[in-house]
């Protein structure tokens, strides 16, 4: 296991270190640059070179990663090009904001979805495996952003029973009610969309197991359906359940852009669409490494997580993940 | 025998629906079991052999209530196996088990053996854990498994091992009558014959009573006291092992038992080849359901269906014509 383990990081840290070359020079290679974004234009094109040289952006790409990696490894994110801001006191709070909104609206998908998922599989076709069909196909095809402005225009501006955005009320900052209140739309949009995949994946995946030959073995021991439903079928539909579950955690961190946008949450999704579009180079590779150790360690979790619900994986025995 | 049989069936049908179109519309049946009449005795073996596909493990299925009968009747012994609920029907389970064919899907990969073998007992029995387990090492090695090995998954068991797993989780609450649904058609010839003794071993010292579905005669003639043969969901003919063997009257029985091979090559036999394949049971033909097959079907063949009827004493065929009975020095 600690092998396995130290195997593991070590591997994760290759992969972080790829990731970063590869993004940081995406991010270079894009057109246009930070200087265009934020120089007045009235600035000479000599002061423009001295404030490019400042911030170190005349020089080659690899130097600047380099530097950027160094800073990395002490723990420093760097500074914002526009005033001068650590970028850890804007990542924080807005990662903090994007937890809440996406882990909230995660429970709550995760909790309908799964059990409504294994109800359906025990009566497929019924009227509520129909429903969640149903519901399941408005949430993969409605796009978010249509969704969330629908609910906008209806419930905040028509009946005006919810606030139309941002994370609370001005002068009301941290106060749960406020914060309840303003959840409920976007977490509503969130929900439907993980439910849609959730329920789905549920489903399939008991009624796959439920047409196994060891579960008429387990009816044919005499059990009673529930036994045989949650002791025999559930365990072993649980692992693909895991792994979709696993996939969509970095998401609860980076965060739903287009959601974030439409209800103004000032979460790290719409931070990055704003720090794309003000090329911010240290912000959105805080971003990108921030949310690659997620992928990592979600994907770490994942297997872990297998090796308890699966006895067929073995972890470390025989070096990595077998099965 | 006159005595009342263990297992009663009667007229038994299975027929599933094949459904078509956007509003599942039920446009046939295939008849997988199709008006099936037999007994078991106490104590018996009775083999049953057909082609794949000819209905035998649905029947043993039917039999257990595992899939539920279109029609007919099931009488364990002489309780009605369809009047119960499924209250009555777990608890009967008891007494009626089944080792299935598949000894890899039949386990579930995500049980200890030990769970799978001594779950029966923990459902229908109160008995402490410590009685459990000590009864789940007895029946582990009644089976001739290493019963150190039951804090073991399946998946770390081979095929024959895994099969005996099988039989002891089927034998764990002392059945009565135990359907072995092609028990040892997945495993190797040589692991075969284990299983086959030890299922007569079992038999014997347990006084079980059992339903043995095979494809091949002659596993089937090694264990049964009784053999049926099947055909597109249709007893065609019943009779005693050996009278079977040596008196085939179904022409079928006939072209089965000169498929299996002979370990002389001097002896020269005649072998009956059936033209054409099975047909499809969504669709059986009109009258005997064997004729187009059947090199000798006349035209009453043709039309009309022939019912099982007793011949000899315990010998039923059902064919229009049946074989001229041989004389006891043509017998192989």
């Amino acid at each position: 296991m600690t092998e396995f383990l130290i195997r593991r990081v070590l591997q994760s840290l290759l992969v972080l270190f790829l990731i970063s070359i590869v993004t940081f020079g995406l991010i270079h290679a894009a057109p246009g640059g930070p200087t265009q974004i934020f120089l007045s234009p009235g600035l000479s094109q000599e002061a423009g070179r001295i404030q490019a040289h400042n911030l170190g952006l005349d020089q080659p790409v690899y130097i600047q990663y380099v530097r950027w990696l160094g800073g990395m490894l002490q723990g420093d994110l760097g500074q914002t090009f526009k005033n001068n801001l650590p970028v850890s006191e804007i990542l924080w709070p807005t990662v903090q904001n994007t937890v809440i909104l996406m882990g909230v609206a995660w429970l709550f998908a995760m909790l309908i979805a799964i059990p409504w998922g294994i109800y359906n599989s025990t009566s497929e076709y019924g009227i509520s495996d129909q429903t969640a069909s149903m519901i399941s196909y408005i949430g993969f095809a409605m796009p978010v952003f249509w969704f969330g402005i629908m609910l906008q225009e209806l419930i905040s501006i028509k009946w005006d029973l919810l606030p139309l955005s941002d994370m609370y009320t001005m002068g009301k900052e941290g106060d749960m009610g406020d914060l309840f209140m303003h959840l409920v739309l976007p977490v509503s949009v969130l929900t439907l969309g993980f439910l849609a995949s959730y329920v789905k994946y549920s489903r399939t995946s008991m009624l796959e197991v439920l047409d196994q030959d060891y579960i008429r073995t387990a009816r044919a021991k005499g059990m009673k359906e529930r036994r045989v439903v949650f002791r025999h079928a559930l365990r072993n539909a649980m692992i693909p359940i895991i792994t979709i579950l696993g996939l969509d955690l970095p998401i609860l961190v980076a965060g739903a852009a287009i959601t974030e946008s439409v209800f103004n949450w000032p979460g790290m999704g719409r931070l990055f669409i704003e720090m794309a579009v003000a090329r911010e180079y240290s912000v959105l590779m805080a971003i990108t490494v921030i949310t690659a150790v997620i992928v990592v360690v979600g994907n770490l979790i994942a297997d872990i997580l297998y090796a308890i619900v699966d006895p067929r994986v073995q972890i470390g025995r025989k070096g990595g993940v077998s099965s | 025998m006159t005595q009342q049989p263990l297992i009663d069936v009667r007229n038994l049908k299975k027929y599933f629906p094949i459904k078509t179109g956007l509003f599942n519309r039920v446009v046939g049946h295939v008849k997988a079991v199709d008006d099936v009449t037999f007994g078991i005795h106490q104590g018996e073996t009775f083999g049953l052999v057909g082609e794949s596909g000819c209905g035998k493990s649905t029947l043993g299925r039917a039999i257990l209530q595992l899939q539920k009968p279109t029609s007919g009747e099931v009488l364990f012994d002489g309780r009605s196996v369809q009047q119960m609920n499924a209250k009555q029907l777990r608890h009967l389970r008891q007494d009626m088990q089944i080792i299935f064919q598949d000894p890899f899907g039949s386990l579930n990969p995500r049980f200890h053996i030990r769970d799978i073998i001594g779950e029966p007992l923990r459902v229908h029995q109160q008995v402490s854990a410590a009685e459990i387990d000590k009864r789940v090492v007895e029946l582990m090695e009644l089976v001739g498994l290493d019963a150190t090995r039951r804090n073991r998954y399946p998946h770390e068991f081979s095929g024959g091992q895994r099969q005996r797993i099988g039989i002891a989780r089927a034998i764990a609450l002392n059945p009565r009558f135990i359907v072995a649904d092609e028990a040892v058609s997945a495993l190797d010839v040589s692991v075969q014959s284990q299983v086959l003794n030890l299922l007569m071993k079992l038999q014997k010292e347990l006084g079980l009573t059992f339903l043995f579905i095979a494809h091949g005669l002659n596993v089937v003639r090694h264990i049964s006291d009784r053999i049926g043969v099947m055909y597109l969901g249709r007893l065609v003919e019943v009779g005693r092992t050996e009278e079977l063997f040596a008196n085939p009257r179904h022409p079928y029985t006939a072209a089965l038992l000169s498929a299996i091979p002979r370990p002389s090559p001097h002896r020269k036999q005649e072998r009956i080849v059936l033209q054409g394949d099975v047909p499809s049971p969504a669709n059986p033909p009109a009258g005997c359901r064997f004729h187009p097959r059947c090199i000798y079907a006349q035209d009453k063949c043709r039309v009309l269906s022939p019912e099982l009827v007793t011949l000899a004493s315990e010998h039923q065929v059902a064919c229009h014509y049946p074989l001229e009975a041989l004389s006891h020095s043509e017998v192989i």
